[in-house]
């Protein structure tokens, strides 16, 4: 490569003396414009994409908003870089223009992520509600219903976010869980995973700081020897319209001395791909994770529990449920065993109604602390977990909660072995709100025929239809078809990974309490608890209706049970990541630069990104094409029949040193590559403009009225003229052909490592889909001419690089037709047909050009 | 035929062994550097055409170590590759006089074109 330039420059030494250095200047100047360009491209690409993203439904990430502000920043940086270099002095005060700018919008992306200052650690005694930002939603409310309502609670303390910020920054474990953020894929499950082991693996590298392990130790030594869990309490868990239930881990009979080691896994749990998924489709920023820690004693229970003061289903029928199971309340939430369950009024606590299951296991604490897994069996299994009195205690506690809250309450408990009700969670639940004019369980069921499972427990309500796909294994979770129905045996937290993908689901086994339900419930998605058999049912049926309104399962798309469908969807979260990229906006977008008449077309006017691409663009061209200085003393104008005024640059072997000063004719061109650009360009008369149709002209119009780059400042700034810069083996033009610029360059010596062609292409004067679908069309033909071609909304970029030289001149042929051809064909580009009439018409008429060259190139390089 | 001579410098070894693979197959002669010493090092010795920089390395990180290699050759091209989404990072980097600023992950041919849009400037201005 260096070679090119050695070629280049003994080229200019060896040329006319006088002006040499015009000349290096110039072609310095040149490839500064290039870069400019290019640049000019990718910025303005990138704001049509974050402008288009703001106002999408589309899920993405913190991760992804980063970028794209990084990368339209850097390439506006590069365009100051490119212009300064033009005009060295002039203009470089845009820096710090563009600083202020940048800096201002990383601001604007990361308002609201304020963090509270506070202690490393804090008692469970002096938690109380406002505690939150410090402690975490979990911690905070158990604390405040002690201190409010004198409800029992573990003892414990919270490792506060004061203590997550510690860790993450002292050892820049932070910047490097965002690194791994930003360079894997995080929109496949498999990426997901991948990135989840990543943060892992960095998080157990990294030391836990010194402060925070004496005041853990010395905290955990508080309570002697009794075993705790150790539970995630973040900031934003467990909140009404985001609860991430079942997105962390929960480590329970921790000994003393392994609290910190606990502390670390359930930290990295807020890196895990179903924690790392739900953000993502809940819209929640991953960089605004602050994971605090909640250790609590272990409470030695004999039954466990969720109640709900309210259906989540939005029914508000007066009723509390009190779910159950023998042990710790782990198999509730979890969903791999059945539950018992109670129905009590709440004005009068009467129980309407109690469903006994036959329970297959539960979790004890041993003498030890351990935490066990047992089977149930007999009568065991079929005893009711807690009796009807504990179940009314129960009640009349949750309703005080939900009292001193004010919002219905999902509320986690324990019953110990000595009777006292211990509360272990409690959180606003999500309620689905009913459309108020269908009733559900209205329909008039002509579908009763295909019924396949009826009487299904509603854990999420609303109907959907799909594919039934059983997931068995994490391949099954891998390969999940879009829009599927889940069918799975047990209700694991870990297939709410798969919830944005499906659009219901079916288990064997778990609870309308569960930490999956929860999260169905959220997602708007359709839930049915179909009891044991439901598999094998329903494997392998294919497409299936879920109706979670009335509990059945339909054979086959069933139109009247969505028609009949009774519930709306609940409200998402804001999307904070959304919100994040709309602040970054005014920063990136607005286009008040627009006049470069007017006296304020400035540096000092410019208050966004787009005002320096404009500025930039702008002064670019000037300098270029209208800087009057020495730069274009050398060009020559180039004689001959053609429709346009073309000039010409000879940096060195490039025409006859027989012409003259100021003319150059086509029979003194020597360069090998301009010839075939120029053959390309003028061996098949162009037609003139394609006959368009009232709409492609109206585009037109419309496009060059709002589009202040059309507008006729900005046509007359890209000056009349059109450059070609030629060597022996080297040609450049510049080009503006009617609303589109064009950069073509191409290098063709005897070594094919040095040789290139090079063709950009932007613009046109039609909407930007018509002019994107030109510029596909382009790009398919340069592709099979052998270019590497990436094309972007209306902006192509096609290179092909270390060929032989006919390889390179056919190259140039092949793009000099396509510049002068493809003029106006955006006008006609909304009509498919059309497009590929002329893709078609172009194709041939390159063939012909291409065969009949043999021997024409050879001339080009022996000369004339 | 001449190739290419790029300085790939990154503490992380996986991304130096998947990057010279891909650059090797477009003719580029490869050096790899696993620290900012070890670049800094080897820019002394060696004639490279285009150095492609990481942010968060130990020791000497790659603000620092582009200040350094700007100090020695000023006019060798640097390009940063970082996963380090920072704007402030951008700033530091392209006020020193990186040629540009990129993210993880990048296409291998928008980074092989980036190269030899570096190469092309380079010998340009000093044309």
């Amino acid at each position: 490569m260096q070679t090119i330039f050695k070629t280049l420059f003994n080229c200019i030494r060896k040329s006319s003396a006088g002006h040499d250095e015009d000349r290096e200047r110039f072609l310095a100047k040149t490839e500064n414009f290039r870069l400019l360009l290019a640049a000019n491209n990718k910025a303005l690409e990138i704001m049509a994409q974050i402008t288009e993203e703001a106002q999408s439904e589309s899920v993405f990430s913190m991760a992804h908003v980063r970028a794209q502000s990084l990368k339209v920043a850097s390439s506006v940086r590069q365009m100051i870089e490119r212009l300064c270099l033009m005009a060295p002095g002039k203009y470089g005060e845009l820096r710090d223009v563009f600083n202020t700018i940048v800096l201002s919008m990383e601001k604007a992306m990361d308002e609201g992520t304020k963090r509270d200052i506070g202690p490393l650690v804090l008692p469970m005694e002096d938690v109380r509600a406002d505690s939150l930002p410090l402690t975490g939603s979990k911690m905070a409310m158990l604390g405040e219903v002690r201190a409010a309502l004198g409800v029992e609670v573990p003892r414990g303390f919270s490792i506060t976010a004061s203590s997550y910020h510690l860790f993450m920054e002292q050892s820049g474990l932070g910047d490097e869980i965002n690194r791994l953020i930003q360079i894997h894929d995080s929109e496949t499950l498999d990426g997901l995973r991948l990135l989840e082991e990543s943060i892992r693996h960095a998080i157990d590298m990294t030391v836990i700081p010194q402060d925070i392990e004496q005041l853990v130790t010395r905290n955990c030594r508080k309570f002697g020897n009794v075993s705790m869990a150790v539970r995630s309490s973040a900031v934003g868990e467990d909140s009404e319209d985001a609860s991430f239930a079942g997105q962390f881990v929960s480590k329970l009979g921790v000994k003393a001395g392994d609290v910190l080691e606990a502390y670390r896994r359930v930290l990295a749990s807020a890196y895990s791909a179903t924690a790392m998924a739900y953000r993502l489709n809940r819209g929640l920023r991953d960089d605004a994770v602050v994971m605090c820690v909640a250790c609590m004693e272990m409470v030695d229970a004999k039954a466990g529990g969720v109640i709900y003061t309210q259906s989540p289903m939005g029914h508000d029928d007066g009723r509390v449920v009190v779910n159950a199971v023998p042990g710790l309340p782990r198999t509730v939430v979890d969903g791999c065993s059945l539950v018992d369950s109670w129905v009590v009024e709440r004005t009068s606590l009467a129980i309407r109604s109690k469903d006994i299951a036959a329970k297959e296991v539960c979790y004890v604490k041993t003498s030890c602390g351990r935490i066990n897994k047992e089977k149930l069996y007999g009568d065991r299994s079929v005893a009711p977990s807690v009796s009807d009195s504990v179940v009314q205690r129960l009640v009349r506690l949750a309703l005080r909660i939900e009292s001193h809250f004010g919002t219905p309450q999902d509320i986690e408990w324990a019953l110990a072995r000595d009777g006292r009700i211990v509360i272990l969670q409690c959180r606003p639940l999500s309620v689905r709100v009913p459309h108020e004019d269908i009733l559900p369980h209205a329909h008039n069921d002509e579908d009763a025929a295909s019924i396949l499972l009826h009487s299904c427990v509603a854990a999420s309500p609303g109907v959907a239809a799909g594919r039934v796909a059983l997931v068995a294994s994490d391949e099954d979770m891998s390969q999940f078809p879009e829009n599927g129905v889940l069918l799975a045996r047990s209700a694991r937290p870990q297939l709410s990974v798969l919830m944005s993908q499906v659009c219901g689901l079916v288990t064997e086994y778990g609870s309308p309490v569960g930490h999956l339900a929860n999260v169905a419930r959220e997602f708007g998605k359709p839930y049915l608890i179909a009891g044991s058999g439901a598999v094998e049912q329903l494997s392998g049926v294919g497409m299936v209706t879920v109706n979670a309104d009335t509990g059945n399962i339909y054979l086959g798309f069933r139109q009247t049970q969505i028609d009949g469908s009774a519930t709306s969807t609940l409200p998402g979260p804001s999307n904070e990541v959304r919100l994040a990229l709309q602040r970054m906006i005014p920063y990136i977008v607005p286009l008040s630069l627009t006049d470069p008449e007017s006296p304020e077309f400035l540096p000092e006017y410019c208050t966004s990104l787009h005002d320096i691409t404009r500025f930039c663009h702008e002064k670019a061209v000037n300098e270029m094409f209208m800087g009057g200085e020495q730069l274009t003393a050398n060009a020559r104008k180039l004689v001959g029949k053609m429709p346009m005024q073309y000039w010409l640059i000879d940096i060195g072997g490039g025409t006859a040193e027989s012409c003259d000063n100021t003319r150059v004719c086509l029979d003194d061109i020597r360069s090998n590559t301009m010839k075939a650009l120029w053959r390309g360009m003028t061996a098949i008369p162009w037609d003139g403009p394609p006959p368009v149709a009232p709409g492609g002209l109206m585009s037109v119009f419309s496009e060059a009225a709002c589009n202040p780059a059309l507008a006729p400042g900005m046509a007359n700034s890209m000056g009349d003229r059109n450059y070609f810069t030629v060597g022996r083996h080297y040609c450049n033009l510049q080009s503006r052909f009617g609303f589109h610029f064009c950069t073509i360059e191409g290098f063709a010596g005897d070594d094919p490592a040095e040789n290139y062609a090079l063709f950009q292409f932007k613009g046109g004067g039609a909407d930007m889909g018509r002019r994107s679908s030109r510029a596909h069309m382009i790009g398919d033909i340069l592709e099979q001419h052998g270019f590497i071609v990436e094309v972007r909304d209306d902006a192509l970029f096609a290179r092909i690089e270390g060929v032989e030289k006919e390889a390179v001149e056919q190259a140039l042929v092949v793009a000099g037709y396509l510049l002068v051809h493809t003029r106006q064909v955006d006008m006609i580009a909304a009509n498919p047909d059309s497009l590929s009439q002329y893709g078609q018409k172009f194709t041939a008429d390159i063939g012909a050009l291409l065969s009949g060259l043999a021997g024409e190139s050879q001339d080009w390089r022996c000369g004339a | 035929m001449q190739k290419i001579k790029l300085l790939l410098v990154d503490d992380e070894k996986d991304f130096l062994t998947v990057y010279a693979r891909r650059f090797v197959r477009r003719n580029a002669d490869i050096t790899l550097a696993s620290s900012g010493q070890e670049a800094i090092d080897k820019i002394q010795t060696i004639e490279f055409d285009v150095v492609i920089l990481d942010v968060m390395m130990p020791e000497m990180n790659g603000i620092e170590t582009l200040r350094r290699i700007k100090a020695i050759k000023p006019n060798l091209p640097v390009i940063i590759l970082t996963g380090h989404a920072n704007s402030q990072t951008m700033i530091e980097g392209m006020d020193i006089g990186a040629f540009d600023f990129l993210l993880k992950p990048v296409g291998t041919d928008e980074l092989y074109f980036r190269v030899l849009d570096a190469v092309r400037s380079r010998h340009r201005a000093q044309m």
